[in-house]
């Protein structure tokens, strides 16, 4: 015979009604981390935390593709065979191809608003890498210079950003 | 640099017929809590088989259907796995085996592509294709981030969290590569709402002027509200047939054709490539397209998934000018931009004078091929799931001649608890036999084109 201490007991919290009418509708919470790795783009996230921006190239002599990706990519799509990685030349100096503002971002954004997202052409790159512009007002065909935000990093894609290159005295040849 | 070879371009074929009979669709609305996600697939499915006039009992054909294709495209919203079983058996259609479809904005086109390969390859002589999306399960800006989800987690996500600020990009890009004006693209989100004014199904219906649009508040810059689409709750059925059975369901069957075209989510890394011909284009047509510095393609000007969705599509069909032998298009206006990039993909208009297709005439109705008089994305719903299949609803009840059936009973407005407005006007084609719809997803990652010509 089962004892009273084997009783199962509810040990939850009870769901909280948002509303009642014309349905019941209760709070169902979520809270999850998961585990994400950059798995063979670790090399590029690792270099934006050191100040470098890693790019790969394939260098098989077959491939038709001996430009640089930017987002990195470990294998080519073209040839399928591994790409080596290559640090871009500093100052990283590109040309804006088109931008957005963006007013109202969703939930989790971790910039302030508004703020300007880039998307920047680099020579000899046959990619067009998306960033965010940290202060001025973008035009297609400005220059920019990527930064690194290498002090209190924060591990992702945030760890680079651009500036105008007009504004930046120290980067003026 | 892609390089497309003879299998690549093989042009696809169906071994047999396939038919679109009929469809059904739900009230589209942001939060609907009277409902659960298989209760709101009901009231479609039960529109498709009891409004159809269809020729055999809803028992009988639900005694046909032995295949079953179900979009839905996020699990993140609904917070449900496998919820095509519950549906399956919610409708009372186990133990047929359904497959779960998800291929993001474009979940509801590959749903009926599925569907229609299940037909043509004999696999099933009557398939359903259906479709849902519940948005609603969390807030705007969190459904936003989990959207935000089919940008690259890595490189793009965390750059705005909103779908819009990819396609804003292109909206800016377009205009400086192409000479697109604000004016224009407000035109789109003006036509698309008041074409879902006349449309009992429709979430944001409304009389707006162009200035209404520009005024309206900033998503992503420049891309206002009213030029894009919500989150919606909803689902939509198509029924699909072989030829013997079109036949003896319908005196109205639609023979169908779709295919798709897959391209990087990233717009970033779609490199320059040789753009693919419609079969009314030559060459020529494209020797100065590239005339700015910097620019591509489909680079952000235009979406390399949709043109080959319509390179093979059009060629299945037996279409040779788009313009010319579609009687009406539905389009996937997630926002006004890629609205409008579209119309250069699909042939409506060559690469580069895309803003003519509106300022024309066009593309409203009672002109050469009007476009979206369901309402489309921004006017009538993005329940994304269940998108792909109303745009080809729309298509189907256009060239039966079923538009007031379906838009203007004032029965259909009360039972979503709306009213038909007194000024509701009819917008059935005259005599419509050929229309196309696209469905589109991740800033062009997937997009199929469907046809539907008129059998009977």
């Amino acid at each position: 015979m089962a004892s009273k201490s084997k009783i199962t007991k509810y040990t939850g919290k009870p769901a909280k009604v948002l509303q009642s009418e014309p349905a019941i509708v209760i709070e169902w919470p979520r809270s999850l981390a998961h585990r994400h790795t950059y798995g063979k783009l670790s090399p590029f996230f690792k270099g934006l935390t050191e100040g470098k921006l890693l790019a790969t190239r394939c260098i098989n002599p077959e491939c038709v593709e001996h430009r640089l990706w930017l987002p990195p990519r470990a294998d080519c799509p073209d040839c399928n065979q591994p790409m080596t990685w290559e640090e871009l030349p500093q100052p990283v100096i590109g040309t804006v191809h088109t931008y957005a503002r963006v007013e109202y971002a969703g939930a989790g954004i971790e910039l302030t608003t508004p703020y300007f997202q880039v998307d920047v052409e680099l020579p000899g790159v046959c990619t067009i890498f998306k960033g965010y512009l940290q202060y001025g007002t973008p035009e297609i065909g400005m220059k920019v210079k990527a930064c690194f935000r290498t002090e209190d990093p924060t591990n992702t894609i945030l760890d680079m950003y651009w500036i105008p290159l007009a504004d930046d005295k120290a980067a003026r040849f | 640099m892609i390089i497309l070879k003879k299998g690549n371009l093989r042009i696809p074929k169906w071994n047999r017929k396939v038919f679109a009979v009929a469809g059904g669709l739900t009230n589209y609305k942001k939060f609907c809590p009277e409902m659960k996600l298989e209760e709101q697939v009901m009231v479609a499915f039960r529109q498709m088989l009891e409004n159809n006039d269809l020729k055999i009992s809803p028992a009988e054909i639900k005694g046909l259907v032995n295949f079953l294709a179900c979009g839905n495209f996020s699990d993140h919203f609904q917070d449900q796995l496998l919820c095509e079983a519950k549906v399956t058996d919610y409708l009372g259609l186990d133990p047929m085996y359904d497959i779960g479809i998800k291929t993001g904005g474009a979940t509801g086109g590959s749903t009926v592509l599925t569907a229609a390969m299940a037909i043509a390859s004999g696999y099933a002589d009557v398939a359903l294709a259906v479709g849902w999306e519940r948005m609603s399960e969390v807030d705007t800006r969190t459904g936003n981030y989990y959207i935000a989800n089919a940008a690259c987690k890595d490189f793009e996500t965390r750059l705005s969290r909103i779908y819009a600020a990819y396609y804003a990009p292109m909206a800016v890009r377009f205009a400086w590569a192409y000479n697109l004006s604000e004016e224009t693209r407000a035109k789109v989100a003006v036509k698309n709402h008041l074409y879902a004014y006349y449309s009992p199904y429709s979430q944001q219906p409304g009389k707006y002027t162009i200035q209404d649009v520009l005024n309206s508040p900033m998503s992503t810059y420049p891309l206002r509200f009213l030029e894009c689409c919500a989150m919606t709750d909803g689902a939509a059925c198509m029924l699909l047939c072989d030829e013997k059975t079109a036949y003896k369901l319908t005196d109205k069957p639609c023979e169908l054709f779709i295919a798709g075209g897959s391209h990087t989510l990233r717009v970033a890394d779609r490199r320059d490539m040789e753009i693919p011909l419609l079969p009314h284009e030559t060459p020529d047509m494209y020797k100065g397209l590239r005339k700015k510095e910097g620019q591509r393609w489909p680079g952000f000007e235009s979406f390399a998934a949709a043109r080959f969705a319509a390179y093979f599509a059009y060629r299945m069909a037996g279409v040779t000018n788009p313009l010319e032998e579609l009687d009406l298009v539905e389009l996937h206006d997630a926002f006004t931009i890629s609205d409008i990039q579209t119309y250069g993909d699909i042939g409506l208009r060559p690469y580069g004078q895309e803003p003519d297709y509106i300022e024309s005439g066009d593309a409203y109705f009672g002109g050469k091929c009007p476009s979206n008089l369901s309402g489309g994305l921004i006017g009538t719903m993005h329940a994304v799931g269940a998108t792909g299949i109303f745009q080809g609803i729309e298509c189907l009840w256009q060239i039966q001649g079923k538009y007031n059936k379906f838009h203007g009973d004032p029965k259909i407005w009360e039972s979503f608890g709306k009213k038909k407005p007194k000024d509701w006007k009819s917008l059935q084609v005259p005599n419509a036999k050929q229309a196309a719809w696209v469905s589109h997803a991740g800033v062009g990652s997937h997009v199929t084109v469907g046809i539907l010509r008129k059998a009977f």
